[in-house]
């Protein structure tokens, strides 16, 4: 079943002035239950509108968003529980961060919601637990967390509002390798339990490469492909034209492929392709 | 949104306003005030009137900018314009409950009314056809001789130029703090007063926060580049003061003297 | 020429009467060579800035001494030479941008140096045209984009002409166009003006371009030695949680598995001739 389903979705900005600007250009996307889907395309391909647009923060300028099958615009003053559905993780969501204690922090989406104070504080827990943050943190002020914490701690403030989809753009930006391989991990544990549908903005093409199952390709405000993680990886040549790359393992492989080697395209991790290339070099001895 | 704002915005172009000294910009802009505060009667409030609007002409900038930025303190003129139509004192024309209207207080109104109207569109003119940075800089250099009274001229400008220079920054900011707190929930648009202005509190911390870290960053920042305050500071623009900076005067100085003789010769209508 | 920088057994920490926290700088020692490219790596946390700012006097050590060129940065009254020598660039663009127009915010630092005007516009003129950023001279900052802005950033530093440009993860913020940006334009500086470069970065593939890697770990040095040298220790990488080219990793995975050793490849390039020649 998909649970989001786009419809000739467009936003322009700036409608009837000189600098009116396309953002997004009849877009037609369906997103299954359940997947994880990457977005990637450069900086003004329309990706940041396209997830704002998801969750209700941007009325389309023309066409319709349907979650589970219902026109989330349909009633415009109900556009605050499409929110709590479909959680968005902006860009350094450290920044949002301003109550007394984590705690108190991380329990603003649910308080919003207006659960019962004994389900915020069991949310509260879960959603700390789901992003990696050790109890003992939730007392302290946000402000006197590390980089790395208070990044997971804005992330548990969506995760605790418990959305079916949850939308994170760029989740990883600005950590070092250490904090943005935790951080992955547990995106992906979080999407294996509840199994909800994870939307993925990020530059970083190895991050989408170890975590996607599908990718949407933005470019110039247009979806250029949604298909499955290996299928838009061995497409490389049209990402590089649309100013994309691939993972490096994924073009050392195709590389090795055009010089008439026969080696599998869509490569993916390092893993996979040592083991390829073990078993074909056992071949060929 | 909020970056609609037109008053006080620059508009760069080429035209003999915008290539005035912005010192000399500055001056003439407390002339005019000076000007429109001495008319006394309709026929000098003409005069200034109609040398301003001449002026707004000469920055070659649509009407329409101009008018936008008067929009914003439509109300204000309008109040005042209300206010001051009930004040006059005299024969009542018109008489509504206590309230009396005498010609007195239409000639108050109109008055006071143009006076600001006129205010808001002389200013304008300086804000859009001046840089903000030269603004700041034709300041500090005709205010530097205050720094005999110890008033730290320079660093009053520079806050002025980096208070300049982060407003966009932090009107970004706030839009996207805004959205973030939207998507967990908040709502900002409906209940009373209080309760919205409770709503602002999860934007206006997190937007403290990172004004006081952006100023620490900038500090650090300032100082790897060798600030030191205003002393041994040398300036890569240099201003001058040309002939049509002396044509201006000598316009302002004509209008100066036509006020004066119709405030001589003619009747007063006010005060 | 040698020992431009030297950096001698430091030891540094935020807050001297504080007995309990540890040293963030730990008795480590650094020289530095008249135009080298230096890359400092190592993740949050394990010094990286702190010796930025004590490279320039922003910070002085506790213990030990930071020479530049032959200045002792402890000493009283240098510390306007030194920054005068050694130029930092911070990572957020948008918060050491000081004027609204790009050319006035370059022109800032030589304006602090007391340059004569004409000079001043000369100076500025050449930083702008050095990082590509001259048709935007009269743009107002908050319109680029994060790589044009952290270019005028490095304009502003090279217009006061240091001897060497210490870079704090310059990149970090910025999406892959900005940081192919930043990067050519760093590359540049180095190769056509001479300028010394210190690189703090996460990013391996920007290390990977330096002459010399040095690895930071917990305020000391873990390793440094040549980018090849560097990336060919996978193992200790690998085990103080940094990262490793894939082209490097595919590589030392492939000898553990039986491949003929030889020295690691460091881009796809080298990977896929190594691997051309291994398979045929």
């Amino acid at each position: 079943m998909n649970v989001i389903e786009t419809e000739n979705l467009s936003f322009v900005y700036g409608q009837g002035t000189p600098f009116e600007k396309t953002a997004n250009d009849r877009l037609n996307i369906q997103i299954k239950e359940g997947e994880f889907v990457g977005i990637i395309g450069h900086t003004g391909s329309g990706k940041s509108t396209l997830v704002q647009m998801l969750n209700g923060l941007i009325k389309p300028t023309s066409g319709t968003i349907r979650l589970e099958g219902t026109d989330i615009w349909q009633s415009p003053k109900e556009i605050r529980k499409i929110r709590f559905k479909v959680g968005l993780v902006f860009q350094y969501p450290e920044y949002q961060l301003f109550e007394e204690t984590v705690e108190k922090d991380i329990a603003y989406g649910p308080r919003n919601m207006g659960l019962s104070e004994g389900d915020i504080r069991e949310r509260v827990i879960s959603a700390a637990r789901f992003s990696g943050l050790r109890s003992e943190l939730l007392s302290k002020s946000p402000f006197d967390l590390s980089g790395g914490e208070k990044r997971r701690a804005a992330i548990a403030g969506v995760i605790a509002m418990d959305p079916d989809v949850l939308i994170l753009d760029e989740p990883t930006a600005g950590l070092d390798p250490a904090g943005r391989d935790v951080l992955l991990a547990q995106i992906s544990q979080y999407h294996k339990e509840r199994k909800n549908t994870v939307l993925l903005v990020s530059h970083s093409m190895e991050d989408i490469a170890k975590t996607a199952d599908r990718i949407l390709v933005m470019n110039r405000g247009r979806a250029e492909m949604l298909e499955d993680t290996r299928t838009v990886f061995s497409r490389g040549e049209e990402l590089e034209k649309m100013g994309l790359r691939v993972p490096q393992i994924t073009k050392i492989m195709s590389g090795l492929q055009k010089r008439g080697f026969d080696v599998p395209s869509g490569i993916l991790t390092v893993e996979q392709a040592a083991g390829v290339l073990a078993a074909y070099r056992g071949r060929s001895v | 949104m909020l970056k609609d704002v037109t008053l006080g915005q620059f508009l760069p172009g080429v035209s003999p306003i915008h290539r005035l000294d912005p010192r000399a910009k500055i001056l003439f802009l407390i002339a005019l005030i000076v000007f429109i505060f001495i008319t006394s009667n309709y026929i000098s409030l003409a005069l200034v009137a109609a040398f301003i609007v001449a002026l707004v002409f000469m920055t070659r900038i649509p009407v329409k900018m101009y008018l936008k930025s008067m929009k914003m303190i439509l109300f204000i003129v309008l109040f005042t314009g209300i206010i001051n139509l009930f004040y006059g004192r005299g024969e009542p024309l018109v008489k509504i409950g206590f309230l009396q209207i005498t010609e007195a207080g239409i000639n108050n109104a109109v008055f006071v009314a143009v006076r600001i109207a006129v205010l808001i569109l002389a200013s304008s003119m300086l804000t859009f056809t001046t840089s903000p940075t030269d603004l700041t800089d034709a300041l500090e250099r005709l205010l530097k001789p205050l720094t005999v009274f110890h008033i730290k001229v320079h660093e009053i400008a520079m806050m002025m130029t980096i208070a300049l220079r982060f407003v966009p920054t932090l009107l970004e900011e706030t839009d996207k703090i805004m959205s973030a707190q939207k998507a967990r929930g908040a709502d900002m648009e409906s209940g009373n007063l209080i309760k919205r202005i409770k709503a602002l509190i999860p934007v206006l911390i997190p937007l403290f926060v990172s004004a006081f870290r952006r100023a620490e960053e900038l500090a650090t920042a300032m100082e790897c580049r060798c600030y030191q305050g205003g002393s041994g500071r040398t300036r890569m623009k240099r201003l001058h003061f040309g002939k049509a900076d002396l044509y201006g005067l000598a316009a302002c100085l004509l209008v100066l003297c036509g006020v004066i003789i119709c405030n001589i010769f003619l009747p007063a209508t006010v005060r | 020429m040698k020992d431009f920088i030297k950096v001698e057994n430091v030891s540094f920490r935020y807050d001297s009467n504080d007995t309990v926290n540890k040293y963030v700088l730990n008795d480590i020692s650094l020289n530095i060579n008249k135009g080298e490219f230096v890359a400092l790596l190592g993740h949050n946390g394990c010094g990286k800035s702190t010796m930025a700012k004590l490279l320039n006097a922003m910070l002085l050590p506790e213990k030990g001494k930071v020479f530049v060129n032959g200045l002792d940065t402890s000493e009283p009254d240098v510390s306007y030479d030194v920054r005068k020598t050694v130029g930092l660039v911070l990572q957020n663009p948008d918060n050491q941008l000081v004027a609204s127009i790009v050319e006035e915010d370059v022109a800032f630092g030589p304006e602090n140096l007391g340059i004569e005007p004409d000079e001043i516009r000369r100076r500025v003129d050449e930083a702008l045209k050095a990082v590509d950023m001259y048709e935007y001279r009269a743009h107002a900052p908050y319109k680029l984009s994060g790589g044009q802005k952290q270019r005028v950033a490095i304009a502003g530093i090279i217009a006061m002409q240091p001897q060497c440009l210490v870079l704090d993860e310059p990149t970090a913020m910025l999406d892959p166009k900005g940081r192919d940006e930043v990067m050519a334009t760093i590359k540049k500086l180095n190769r056509e003006k001479g300028i010394t470069i210190v690189l703090i970065t996460h990013y391996m593939d920007e290390a990977v371009q330096a002459d010399r890697v040095v690895v930071m770990d917990s305020g000391k040095i873990l390793t440094q030695g040549s980018p090849r040298e560097v990336f060919s220790e996978v193992e200790l990488l690998k085990r103080h949680r940094l990262d490793v080219p894939q082209a490097t990793e595919l590589m030392y995975r492939l000898v553990g598995m039986g491949f003929p050793a030889e020295s690691l490849p460091l881009d796809e390039d080298e990977c896929i001739d190594r691997l051309s020649k291994i398979l045929k």
